[in-house]
């Protein structure tokens, strides 16, 4: 017979990393939550601390620790790869990349202690980038590259980017350089964070999972193939112009908005034609993130060719919307799977099935909270009162996120002690 | 023609199958639903057998490699085999619940296992099976039955 141990579980990541990276996760989007009884409606203001601490909160804290959630379960996936000992890459990327975050949060708020930048430098780059090189390295060797995975790899090749104009930056505010590039270096910063690491991470993965989740017609060759290479490279171009012309980039994201809303029309009309009945609630998250994505790009180009003031907050809640959409759909997909599947393949023949970890209809009102978050956020930016509603709902959604991850931990943890086990030995 | 083209229609067919039993599990329609679930059913165990019974055994004579990727694929076809088994016996019940339930960890074990065997088995099959026992192991494969 079969050896278990092994086989298929060998691709598999342990559960506790996948759980780990969403639960912190989780927690920093409580903590985003708080942090808007603070800030208020100055996170508006994207000049002020209180909005990079609010940005960093989401995209460093909530967005990045889950991508790395569902990178080390979809990467073996994807491409077949096996990282070695994934639960020590976990840890020396989990301890560094959580102490590096809360360094980096207290620096912007604390700015005559100028060591926290350095800190903050030393171990998220150090944690990041020690993460990545062997994730690059292993889809390098890939003899056989599907669009997913070559988009992954340059979306982490992005990412490495970012760290390295992380650095830059943090390097100026520390006060270790003079920081004359610092305006172009922070353009090209946030452009790679937004385009070349959240969306070309979310369209290489959808590029796999649209299919296989909803069982639809495949993306067009044309797109899957050639769209993530072309947002890098229009990124790549747009920084080194942008060092002499720093207008470049009004092109640049007039054709990085015309890219992405391709992008989200044609995988808005895939899922009207997936095969399968039920929309459940990961589907509606596609739907609303794929949305706002949309809308946000609308709200971006308009404030390129505009003045209004109120279409950069209202660009950026949108954006925020779409990669928190896309997260959460993800999540509700790999948690209960991921639970189920260990468990089964221990030989449990009590291991709950995906409806016990977590039922549909709590996703579903998991999906009610994130959309009124989505709706209060909005108009607060015409009623200030409101952003302390969205404050309140940003904690409920994310505590609900935690809330199912402890539960799932607790059913795996009970199977495994309790449940009846199919041993391969008897047979 | 390909060895991958093929079974990659396979795992498509069997896809549209699927969609269309879960179709009938939401619906509630269970004499239809126990029907679209035997063709998937059906259909799926041959594919198995067309891979178990010919595609791998010619793989590892060729590659002199039995305990690597055959044996994992032939792992996950025994969970999908004792998926279907739990399936049907919650189609017989009509669980709807448990059907549904059952027929989302089917499809995302299914579509992860075809994943490995498009992007890494069948590949390597069409690199390492030389021409004419390429054209021998589809013809085989063709003609079995269940």
């Amino acid at each position: 017979m079969f050896n278990q141990q092994g086989l298929s579980l060998d691709q598999a990541p342990p559960i506790t990393v996948v759980f780990r990276f969403f639960l912190l996760g989780s927690l920093f989007g409580i903590l985003s939550g708080v942090s808007l009884f603070v800030y208020q409606t100055d996170i508006f203001n994207t000049s002020s601390i209180a909005a990079v601490t609010f940005t960093h909160l989401l995209t460093l804290g909530v967005m990045l620790s889950s991508m790395f959630a569902a990178l080390f379960q979809m990467l073996p996936v994807i491409s077949g790869i096996k990282l070695s000992s994934p639960l020590k890459k976990a840890n020396l990327l989990l301890y560094p990349f959580t102490l590096g975050t809360i360094a980096l949060l207290l620096g912007f708020n604390f700015p005559n202690m100028k060591w926290l930048f350095l800190i903050a430098a030393l171990l998220l780059s150090f944690a990041i980038l020690t993460a990545i090189t062997p994730m690059l390295k292993e889809l390098l060797k890939l003899q056989n590259h599907t669009p997913s995975s070559k988009g992954m790899g340059i979306a982490l090749l992005s990412l490495g980017i970012i760290v390295f104009l992380a650095l830059y930056l943090l390097s100026t505010l520390s006060g270790i350089i003079e920081g004359t590039l610092y305006t172009q270096i922070k353009t090209a910063h946030y452009s790679f964070g937004l385009f070349g690491w959240v969306a070309l991470l979310i369209l290489s993965i959808s590029f796999q999972v649209i299919e296989m989740f909803y069982v639809t017609p495949p993306y067009p060759d044309l797109v899957s193939r050639y769209l993530p290479l072309t947002l890098f490279t229009v990124l790549i171009l747009s920084t080194f112009i942008s060092l002499f012309y720093a207008n470049i980039w009004i092109v640049s994201n007039i054709l990085l908005v015309l890219l992405l809303t391709l992008y989200a029309l044609l995988t808005l009309r895939r899922l009207s034609q997936k095969k399968r009945p039920l929309s459940d609630a990961t589907v509606w998250f596609w739907r609303l993130g794929l949305s706002a994505l949309l809308l946000s790009l609308l709200s971006h180009l308009l404030q390129i060719l505009t003045t209004l003031e109120i279409l950069k907050p209202l660009s950026y809640i949108f954006f925020a919307s779409f990669a928190l959409s896309i997260l959460f759909a993800m999540f509700y997909k790999i948690v209960p799977f991921l639970t189920w599947f260990h468990l089964s393949s221990q030989g449990y023949f009590s291991a709950p099935m995906m409806h016990e970890i977590i039922h549909p209809k709590t996703a579903k009102k998991h999906l009610y909270i994130h959309l009124a978050t989505v709706v209060t956020f909005v108009l607060s930016l015409f009623m200030p009162l409101f952003i302390f509603l969205a404050g309140v709902l940003t904690v409920l959604s994310f505590t609900w996120m935690a809330y199912q991850l402890i539960h799932a931990n607790k059913r795996y943890k009970d199977t495994q002690k309790n449940g009846e086990k199919f041993e391969m030995g008897n047979m | 023609m390909m060895i991958s083209s093929y079974m990659k229609h396979e795992h498509r067919a069997c896809d549209t199958l699927f969609a269309q039993a879960e179709e009938a599990m939401a619906a509630g329609d269970w004499n239809l639903a126990d029907e679209r679930f035997l063709a998937f059913a059906n259909e799926t165990l041959r594919h198995f057998k067309r891979e178990e019974e010919i595609l791998f055994p010619a793989f590892e004579t060729q590659t002199g490699m039995t305990q690597g990727p055959t044996q994992v694929m032939k792992y996950e076809h025994e969970q999908v085999r004792g998926l279907i088994g739990n399936m049907a016996k919650a189609i017989e019940k009509q669980d709807k619940d448990a059907a549904l339930s059952l027929a989302e960890s089917m499809m995302i074990l299914l579509q992860q296992h075809n994943m490995k065997e498009e992007q890494m088995l069948y590949a390597m099959c069409d690199r390492q099976l030389p021409p004419e026992l390429k054209e021998h192991t589809l013809e085989s494969m063709k003609k079995v039955a269940l």
